[in-house]
């Protein structure tokens, strides 16, 4: 179960041996829960430190509503499989861990579209493809096999919420900025809060096109890394 | 004993088919209490859509792809069908509803995925009343000889729209007509 460690051409190598001191340390410290709740957040946020799930993030954060959504989304699904995986870890072969993984993930996603279509079908609608494909984004994935499937329920499930936490937070700046550059107003859930004026009649619609994420991604990142809020350890 | 069950060569093939029967299983169930829901849903979206192009509408049937739409006094007022094309960013289909002289009583975008700002102009009502009252003839851009103005930087997605209604609408004509 070691790949990731052996991989140098693994993505999350270094995010995996980092997390594999925070799991050394977390053994005897009784403080595990936190830490592994706030590490996602910040430490090891899957958007702007592990660059991961970066296809539905550049998609669907055109709107400030879809990316609670997907955010929501995200959560849900993550917590889920975490939750599941971890605790089916002792008795999963290790032959057939991925198909497991996925097939956990997989009914979680539609479970979750199933609902979504029945109950918020605009979300469902806005949302389109980039639900479904919640099943292949790599942070689910990632979590499942770099973290749930080697440690404790509690921890896991408190990863997942982390992990989650930082998604939704990374989603959220994204899509303020866009939004509001990108219309000139911020709506949520179909109601509006506020309007910039000016912006309003003539927005920069650059923002909300995919060339737009790809910039407010980049200079979001680089900004965090300036103010040294976020850097790899 | 449990151990040695799980070095079992046929053990990862048990596992994992035990699970999936019971994602199966789980699925069935969530889809049984989901369906009904959208089902419903999706009957009331139709009747509001149809709503707004004939307000008078009390019930409608639905033949051939082709909502016959009967008001109060159960008289038939018009037909309705959904149209469908390819605009800059995806699928828009559109509900269409005529009057009993196979003039256009009104155009709904029901789903679209243009550009906010741009193409996604296409539901806003000083484009869709463009279409009020015309026959099958004039459906067109007027670069294109018809009578509908394209919206400004968006011309791949008005035509989607007029070429959608144009081509589903002579269908439904025929349909009409041969079913007289």
């Amino acid at each position: 179960m070691n790949d990731c460690k052996n991989k140098n051409n693994c993505p999350q190598a270094e995010a995996c041996n980092q997390q594999e001191q925070h799991i050394k340390s977390d053994k005897k410290s009784s403080s595990g829960f936190t830490k592994e709740l706030v590490k996602g957040i910040i430490t090891v946020n899957p958007v702007f430190i592990l660059i991961l799930g970066l296809c539905p993030v550049l998609a669907i954060t055109n709107t400030v509503t879809n990316a609670l959504g997907m955010s929501a989304g995200v959560i849900f699904v993550l917590l889920g499989s975490n939750i599941i995986i971890s605790s089916i870890r002792k008795v999963t072969p290790s032959m057939v861990r991925i198909p497991v993984f996925i097939v956990v993930i997989a009914t979680f996603v539609t479970i979750l579209s199933l609902v979504i279509e029945a109950y918020v079908p605009a979300l469902h609608k806005s949302l389109g493809i980039y639900l479904p494909l919640i099943v292949v984004n790599c942070i689910v994935l990632g979590r499942a096999e770099a973290f749930a499937s080697k440690n404790p329920v509690l921890l896991s499930a408190a990863d997942a919420i982390g992990e989650g936490i930082g998604f939704a937070i990374a989603l959220l700046v994204i899509s303020l900025i866009r939004e509001i550059m990108g219309t000139g107003k911020l709506e949520i859930f179909g109601k509006q809060l506020f309007e910039v004026p000016g912006l309003s009649e003539h927005p920069l619609i650059f923002f909300i096109s995919p060339p737009g994420a790809f910039l407010v991604i980049g200079v979001t990142m680089a900004i965090l890394r300036l103010a040294g809020v976020m850097k790899y350890e | 004993m449990f151990k040695k069950f799980l070095s079992n060569k046929a053990y990862p093939i048990i596992f994992l088919t035990i699970i999936v029967a019971i994602s199966v299983i789980l699925l069935v169930v969530v889809n049984n209490i989901t369906s009904p829901v959208v089902e419903a849903r999706r009957m009331e979206e139709i009747t509001g859509n149809l709503e707004k192009i004939f307000p008078d509408i009390d019930k409608y049937e639905l033949k051939d792809e082709i909502y016959f739409v009967y008001g109060k006094d159960g008289e038939k007022i018009g037909y309705a069908f959904t149209a469908s094309g390819s605009g800059y960013g995806g699928v828009i289909d559109i509900l269409v509803g005529l009057n009993s002289n196979f003039e256009i009583e009104g155009v709904s975008i029901i789903s679209q995925t243009e550009t906010p700002g741009v193409g996604a102009r296409i539901t806003e009502s000083s484009f869709t009343d463009q279409f009020k009252g015309l026959t099958i003839n004039d459906i067109a851009l007027k670069s294109g000889g018809g009578k509908i103005d394209a919206i400004t930087g968006a011309t791949i997605s008005s035509n989607a729209v007029v070429s959608a209604i144009r081509d589903r609408m002579s269908e439904v004509l025929d349909t009409l007509e041969s079913s007289k």
